[in-house]
């Protein structure tokens, strides 16, 4: 079996001392920064990137994406014991988990939670190593029309399932593209945009905009809304659940894999999304709806196993096709350009030992997520309680050394902050960051493909329509759209949404 | 016409003009070439142009329909944005024709702005202050070293918070800067200066 053959050598690589240690930090950060609320893992990597540059590509990867599936682990903490989300994507877990907490039973919410995701890090693991290299195959044949087809499937997904106003979330995926055509066109060497200031006709970088809009943005959100946390100050203890809990909701867990393994491969998917997705199939499902909201163990197993799943089968598009699905890919992308890795089908073939390494060292990765998180679950219990008149300004202290390190200029600490201006003002008006960013890194790529793509045609624009793959991406994003914007499920996706405000 | 939907009808403003101002910009200063051959303009004079019109169906939404997202709450308003911008405008042509380094120009500026955020849009103090700490890091590094822009940045950032205590800032600041010195000059050797330019 060529698979086990490949996995086995991704192991053999991971497990070289030096990418333990890195897999280590990169869980131990996920961790610290998924119990944090007010810090994203999209702000943590965005932050990381410029010392990656030092590392060897693999290393640089595996402690990137280990803060990644990481972060979803230490949600769930928070989102038991305080009733906050730490992660975006454990918003449902505070409706079961947190009641659980109070009726005495945290111990087995959290271990259902971390053994839950071990499980579904485990599956998902498998299923990025079973499916990415056919995928990668057929990806290697497409032609510039297909790409370009495939990324406008990309960024209509990526609205679809942003929450809020359909049409805002385009405008910010269009937007994302402008801001992204800043600099010199590769094609006439014309500076575009530039407004005669030397430091942007390389473009902005990307992670000034990822930090300014996810970062700083989010620490003045924060501010404002005020400190008021209730800490669930128990102690925890019966960490190990019932053999009636394991009754209840291994099969949760096998449901909540399977759809957030799906709902990962998606464009503009991710953790976020499969948690949601979950916790509606478990309500659906269960013959006691009426449990769930007061402590249902299922309604803490089934999305945190789907939010481990999503976070790890996201990986997908973006090493198959090089194509990000949701803005944390987007940083993959990111740190693999840092390394002078052209991100795309090819990868597979002319680095396997990066590819099917950082496949070995997620199962690594996740088997330390459960030490991390079970028997040490008391010290990310006390670093609750650190508040947040210390964590922001050391947040902001690493955040303004990351960009200022880039390229030693205050130039860019500049665009970090007016950014950080822009994603205030879009998070009042209600306009999501995330298509922004997603538009921001496909723009240039985006035109590339367009002009690749007209050029083979002589100008031919059904090029798109007619070739088939090609045809079957547009039709699907049409299909897409059409579907959002029916009343009938636009109400149920609102519905959906909504659960995450209360 | 009444405004329904604020959050709409200024996200509208937004994506409109932005969208327009790409778009001629584009035509006005690049080529456009052809569809075969597109030249620099074409691809911006696209989304431009389709920006625009979403901004325009934005606005038309918030005329008509009420928003179910709630009322806007900012703690500036349009004329604010201007008279910020203006600053930053008129500290760019000093900076030209009095001769000043554009750093420290900006740097005024950004002070300038802190000081009017404090006194007359209190509410604004967080969103102004984090972001001028950032600004002033940046700025302060050649100059200040990594001590004076460190401490420029948790000092004026912490003002941005709820709560102030002299003491439990300078030990925040102490730490932060030997952290920062230890694991980012020391451990990964990234050249930053320690020391303001003057002592050293």
């Amino acid at each position: 079996m060529e698979i086990f053959a490949n996995l086995w050598m991704g192991f053999g690589v991971a497990i070289s001392l030096q990418n333990i240690f890195y897999c280590f930090v990169g869980v131990l950060l996920g961790t610290l920064i998924g119990v944090l609320p007010g810090i994203g893992p999209v702000a943590t990597i965005a932050m990381l990137l410029p010392i990656t540059f030092n590392l060897n590509p693999l290393s640089a990867l595996i402690m990137l994406a280990g803060i990644y599936y990481g972060a979803q682990y230490g949600g769930s903490t928070t989102a038991i014991l305080v009733n906050i989300p730490g992660e975006s994507s454990s918003v449902v877990t505070c409706l079961d988990g947190y009641q659980m907490a109070r009726q005495g039973r945290a111990g087995p919410a959290l271990a259902v939670a971390a053994l839950g995701s071990f499980f579904a890090g485990c599956v998902a693991t498998l299923i990025i190593a079973v499916a990415a290299p056919p995928l990668a195959e057929v990806a290697l044949k497409f032609g510039p029309s297909e790409y370009f087809s495939l990324m406008v499937f990309g960024l209509i997904a990526a609205t679809v399932l942003a929450h809020g106003s359909l049409i805002k979330a385009i405008a910010m995926v269009v937007m994302g593209l402008l801001l992204g055509i800043i600099g010199t066109d590769v094609n006439s060497g014309v500076l575009r945009f530039t407004f005669d200031i030397p430091e942007l006709s390389d473009g902005i970088g990307f992670v000034i905009v990822a930090m300014g809009m996810f970062g700083t943005a989010e620490i003045i959100a924060n501010l404002e809304q005020g400190e008021a946390r209730e800490i669930f100050t128990k102690k925890v203890t019966n960490l190990w659940p019932s053999k009636q809990d394991f009754k209840d909701c291994w099969a949760s867990v096998l449901r909540g894999t399977a759809l957030g393994s799906m709902l990962g491969i998606l464009p503009g998917g991710g953790a976020l999304l499969a948690s949601f997705g979950a916790y509606t199939v478990e309500k659906k499902v269960s013959s006691h709806p009426e449990r769930f909201g007061k402590g249902a163990i299922q309604g803490v197993a089934g999305p945190e196993s789907a939010n481990n799943a999503g976070a790890q089968t996201s990986f997908i598009p973006m090493l198959t096709l090089g194509i990000p699905g949701n803005a944390v890919m987007a940083l993959m992308i990111g740190a693999l350009m840092i390394q002078g890795i052209a991100p795309g089908p090819q990868v597979m073939n002319e680095k396997p030992q990066l590819f099917w390494g950082l496949i070995a060292s997620m199962w690594i990765g996740n088997l330390m997520l459960v030490v991390l998180n079970l028997p040490l679950i008391g010290m990310w219990v006390k670093l609750l309680t650190v508040p947040y008149r210390y964590l922001f300004p050391s947040i902001l202290v690493f955040m303004a050394i990351g960009v200022y390190s880039l390229s030693n200029n205050p130039f860019d600490v500049l665009i970090m902050a007016v950014f950080g201006v822009l994603g205030y003002i879009c998070a009042k008006l209600e306009c999501e960051p995330a298509p922004m960013i997603l538009g921001f890194i496909l723009g240039p790529l985006m035109e590339e493909n367009l002009r690749r793509a007209m050029l083979l045609s002589r100008g031919d624009p059904t090029v798109f329509f007619t070739k088939p793959i090609s045809a079957a991406f547009m039709i699907a994003s049409l299909i897409l759209l059409v579907i959002v914007a029916l009343p009938a499920i636009r109400k149920k996706r609102d519905e959906a949404f909504a659960a995450e405000d209360a | 016409m009444k405004i329904k939907s604020p959050k709409d009808f200024w996200s509208g403003l937004m994506f409109t003009a932005s969208g327009l101002f790409f778009a001629i910009y584009a035509v006005a200063h690049y080529q456009m070439g052809t569809a075969v051959r597109m030249g620099p303009a074409y691809f911006p004079t696209m989304l431009g142009g389709l920006l625009a019109v979403l901004g325009v169906v934005i606005l038309a939404q918030s005329l008509a329909f009420v928003g179910d997202e709630g009322k806007l709450h900012l703690p500036f308003n349009i004329i604010d944005i201007a008279i910020a911008v203006a600053i930053y405008v008129a500290a760019g042509y000093m900076a030209k024709f009095a001769g000043i380094s554009p750093d420290w120009v900006i740097l005024g500026a950004t002070a300038v702005i802190c000081v009017l955020t404090v006194i007359y849009r209190p509410a604004a103090r967080g969103l102004i202050l984090i972001s001028a700490g950032c600004v002033a890091y940046g700025y302060l590094m050649k100059p200040g070293g990594l001590v004076g822009a460190t401490a420029a940045l948790v000092y004026i950032g912490a003002l941005g918070g709820h709560e102030f205590k002299w003491k439990e800032v300078t030990i925040l600041y102490v730490i932060l800067m030997l952290f920062s010195w230890l694991v980012f000059v020391k451990g990964l050797s990234l050249p930053f200066p320690i020391w303001p330019a003057y002592f050293g």
